[in-house]
């Protein structure tokens, strides 16, 4: 048993209204800089949906991500070990800025300098690249709320799961459904990004698995632009580096949530620590498709078993961290109820970070304008949800229902429960059967509902704000210097960015 | 001054600044180093001058380099003239696969807006240069042909001669301009590489090729002071490896060389070809000899009587050589009375052959040790240092129908008649049935 400590973060999607804060939030701490500004570390995207770079999912085009060649061995999909050497002058895959869009600004000073005239004077859309004056005609959530568009949405690449029929049902006007999906990068236990870098420059902390790029030996090559199949890899078309989520560490090493988790609107973000076998992750990537999240979640780790927490402070990590993982509410959310999933798993890269999929456009039909929750057609009703369990299941299980209508089980469960509690309208017997076959007790119903509907900040963030300091103590030296610290930990900058000549 | 400006100064300012250049830019701004891929702005066109100028300038570096630092496998190589056509054709392929790459590239600058926001003063000098070098090399392939041969003779001599600091400026002094031109070009372009973008080909990453597909970098100290087990396996593992391909290679490189060494020590020294057809020679004596004792051998074990002289030629005081039924040396006289006499030719004392002259006290002599015979009895004389007597040999006469008249044995018991005036005609034998007995 290889224990080691991950950061980790849940996003619960019943309770994101889509409103972009966590995306500004992000932008205005560190990506607001030239060559940086297509850049949405965090975006928010509606689906069903083409996504933020477009269409990112679909890898016959991107290339992104692992896949199981003839001999069930894990290759990078978008490059051999040669192929990389002969793509650094042209990589075919690499996404331009058409399929982002060109950031652009405008020319206020207009406001105050134009002639007086009969018009409102205007500040003309001027480009961040080139400065001139351009027609826009894409931005970073350019498909914001238009489900049912047939520009946008009914090119989600996720739909190709789906029977004509069911196509037809998500876009009848009466019935349309739609949710959010913020995405960060997934700090992947097995990240595609590193593997494709040729220079080296990507890397994974051992303390707590994010990924960073050392800015210093990025050498603009682009690989894992490509490989990334999440698209979050950014190519900074200014510095010729490649930047990415850095999950806020100078933040959360001080013992402060990232940017993103910090400004949530909706609080639908959980941050905690998970406990992981190194030595049962090789296995979990090459699991068959339908196992996929199954396979991953047995290579997490219960921290309240003695021999792990002892195996984990075997291995260096220290007994706060071991205590955070056992507070973790992302342990509960993954491993204890079962109710966040990874975000496309068959990209074989175990993305580590977890989202439980929304229940409001499932359960949600518009009849008589309140929502459906009759007790009868309970769980029949999976089946006739407006947002289709085979889209959600692309989403989240790489294809397997089962394990997208057990997480809907629950979540219904729970609501049936509370309900009876509250309004006293359901019968007890049908609670506690609805309860029996969602698999929970009365007090794993009352727990998931205190941590969704209740949990204070102190509770969604659970972090030890220790390593950064430990990590000062252990060297012979005074302060950590940059020129101490280059190439060891952050983005292994000495200096100011500036694009070489 | 100028010549030797262009030719003398420039390069070692060039190279200077080319390795001081590079480490200084990368000890002080390594965040300076990329390839500044402008790719994600502008991506069709550059296909078509990327990939191009790419692949004819790795041609053309390989076919400037090699001629530089191998020049003698350069020139064994152009001996060949298909192949010396096949490379000249090559240089001039990619450097038309490099003009239009560089075209590409440079109208791509020029004119796409969004590539012009990446592009500063050094990439437009830079790929101008670039652009005027290459024009410059392809009409040194034209108006001047086979510089794969002749450029072995000037340049690369001349360049050489840069290196070992004792620059010789005549060797280029009345090369073509153009050729000079594209020299003096080519050290530009060097002095160039530490201020432009062209530093990134030092960054081609060949590491990747075998390193391990994840990288963690672990910070923690506890990790380290308290961990060393895990620590000690995982590092353990990659010293391993890697001691082990070192020690591979060190040991393989290690016994071929001590091999070698004792291959040619047991060997000796190599022969010179006089030396081996003398050796071969004496080889092939030895093997007739051989072959000829053979022959002896087997004619002993088949016949019962060996021919060994005519009795008339036998003479009393010089004997005969000749080889009894033991392989041994032996002697034929002719006595007074006309019969034979053998007698064994292998001294008693070491086994030397005596010598088959008889002197006036009718005695042989053995000259390894001064051993005198007595011809008739054998007995060494005394003083001798042989002690034992040298043994008779039994004899037959057979007459020319190979009737046999007589034999004598070894110790003078005689068989058979005859008549004087026989004996001219007959042949002396050894017999087999003596030697059996004795």
């Amino acid at each position: 048993m290889d224990v080691r400590a991950h950061v980790s973060m849940v996003f619960h999607l019943d309770k994101c209204i889509g409103c972009h804060t966590c995306s500004v939030a992000c932008k205005n701490v560190w990506t607001d800089s030239p060559g940086a500004e297509y850049m949405w570390w965090n975006n928010v995207e509606t689906k069903p949906g083409t996504g933020y770079p477009t269409r990112w999912e679909d890898q016959m085009n991107y290339k992104g991500g692992w896949e199981l060649n003839k001999n069930r061995e894990l290759v990078l999909r978008s490059q051999s070990k040669g192929g990389a050497l002969a793509k650094l002058f042209y990589n075919p895959r690499q996404p331009g800025l058409d399929d982002y869009y060109e950031p652009w600004t405008y020319r206020y000073q207009d406001l105050f300098d134009a002639p007086s005239g009969d018009d409102q004077p205007t500040a003309v859309p001027i480009s961040q690249i080139t400065g001139e004056p351009m027609d826009i005609e894409a931005g970073p959530n350019w498909d914001d709320d238009l489900s049912g568009s047939p520009i946008y949405a009914e090119n989600d690449p996720n739909l190709d799961r789906l029977t004509e029929d069911e196509r037809q049902m998500l876009f009848d006007v009466e019935s349309i459904a739609m949710m959010y999906l913020p995405r960060i990068c997934n700090h992947c236990a097995n990240p595609s990004c590193v593997a494709s870098c040729p220079s080296g420059a990507l890397y994974k902390r051992g303390e707590d698995g994010i990924v960073l790029v050392n800015q210093e030996k990025c050498r603009g090559w682009r690989a894992c632009v490509v490989a990334c199949p999440y698209k979050k890899m950014y190519y900074n078309w200014q510095t010729g580096k490649s930047e990415k989520c850095i999950l806020c560490y100078p933040r959360v090493e001080t013992g402060q949530p990232p940017a993103c988790f910090h400004s949530c609107v909706g609080r639908i973000r959980y941050m905690g620590v998970l406990l992981y076998d190194a030595e049962r992750m090789v296995d979990a990537m090459k699991a068959p498709e339908a196992s996929l999240v199954e396979a991953q979640r047995n290579v997490l780790l219960d921290p309240h078993d003695r021999e792990v927490a002892a195996a984990a402070e075997a291995n260096g990590i220290s007994p706060k961290f071991i205590a955070a993982a056992q507070q973790s509410p992302v342990y509960k959310y993954v491993k204890e109820w079962q109710l966040a999933l990874p975000l496309h798993p068959e990209f074989r890269t175990l993305p580590m970070l977890y989202y439980v999929p929304p229940l409001l456009p499932v359960m949600g039909r518009a009849g008589d304008g309140i929502y459906e929750h009759e007790a009868e057609e309970f769980f029949t009703h999976l089946d006739k949800s407006r947002l289709p369990m085979k889209f959600l299941a692309s989403l989240f299980s790489a294809g397997n229902l089962d394990v997208v209508k057990a997480v809907m089980k629950k979540q219904m469960a729970v609501r049936y429960y509370k309900r009876a509690q509250d309004v006293d309208d359901v019968d007890a017997a049908k609670v506690q059967r609805v309860l029996r076959e969602a698999h929970l007790t009365p007090e794993q119903a009352e727990a998931i509902y205190a941590l969704t509907a209740l949990a204070p900040m102190t509770e969604r963030y659970v972090m030890p704000p220790i390593q950064r300091e430990e990590a000062l103590d252990g060297f012979d030296m005074p302060s950590c210097s940059p020129e101490m610290c280059k190439g060891k930990c952050g983005l292994g900058m000495t200096q100011a960015p500036q694009r070489g000549a | 001054m100028l010549n030797v400006f262009l030719f003398a100064g420039l390069p070692y300012i060039a190279l200077v600044t080319l390795v001081g250049g590079t480490i200084y830019r990368y000890r002080s701004n390594r965040f300076s180093y990329s390839a500044l891929s402008s790719q994600f702005l502008e991506k069709k066109t550059l296909l078509w001058g990327s990939v191009p100028w790419h692949l004819g300038v790795f041609i053309l570096l390989i076919g400037h380099l090699i001629p530089i630092f191998l020049p003698g496998l350069w020139r064994s190589l152009m001996v060949n003239q298909a192949f010396l056509l096949l490379v000249e054709s090559a240089g001039i392929a990619a450097a038309i696969l490099c003009l239009f790459g560089l075209s590409v590239a440079l109208v791509r600058r020029l004119t796409v807006a969004k590539v012009q926001a990446v592009t500063s003063p050094m990439d437009l000098v830079v790929l101008g240069l670039l652009l005027f070098q290459v024009l410059l090399g392809l009409g040194v392939a034209m108006a001047h042909r086979w510089g794969a041969v002749w450029s072995t003779q000037t340049t690369t001599p001349y360049l050489w001669s840069l290196l070992l600091l004792q620059p010789n400026l005549d060797l280029v002094a009345n090369l073509p301009p153009m050729v000079r031109l594209h020299l003096v070009s080519a050290f530009v372009l060097v002095l160039l590489v530490p201020f432009s973008r062209l530093v990134h080909m030092f960054s081609v990453p060949l590491a990747y090729l075998w390193r391990a597909p994840q990288i963690v970098i672990w910070n923690n100290p506890r990790r380290f002071r308290e961990v060393p087990v895990v620590r000690q396996f995982v590092e353990s593992r990659r010293y391993f490896l890697r001691g082990a391909f070192g020690l591979t290679a060190g040991g393989t490189l290690l016994t071929a060389g001590v091999m070698d060494k004792a291959v040619s020590f047991f060997r000796g020294p190599a022969m010179s070809p006089e030396e081996q057809a003398a050796l071969l020679r004496k080889r092939l004596q030895r093997l007739e000899m051989t072959a000829e004792e053979r022959e002896l051998e087997l004619e002993r074990l088949r016949n019962n009587y060996i021919f060994v002289a005519n009795l008339k030629e036998l003479q009393p005081q010089a004997g005969k050589y000749f080889i009894d039924y033991q392989m041994r040396p032996a002697l034929a006289f002719r006595t007074e009375d006309g019969l034979p006499l053998l007698i064994s030719a292998k001294c008693t004392h070491l086994g030397c052959t005596v010598a088959s002259a008889v002197d006036a006290n009718k005695q042989l002599l053995c000259p390894c040790h001064m051993s005198y015979f007595d011809l008739h009895s054998g007995a060494p004389s005394p003083g001798s240092p042989a002690l034992a007597p040298l043994p008779r040999l039994g004899w037959a006469l057979m007459d020319a129908q190979g009737k046999l008249l007589l034999k004598e044995g070894p110790h003078g018991r005689r068989e058979g008649e005859f008549n004087v005036a026989q004996l001219e005609e007959c042949g002396v034998f050894i017999c087999k049935e003596y030697e059996e007995n004795a």
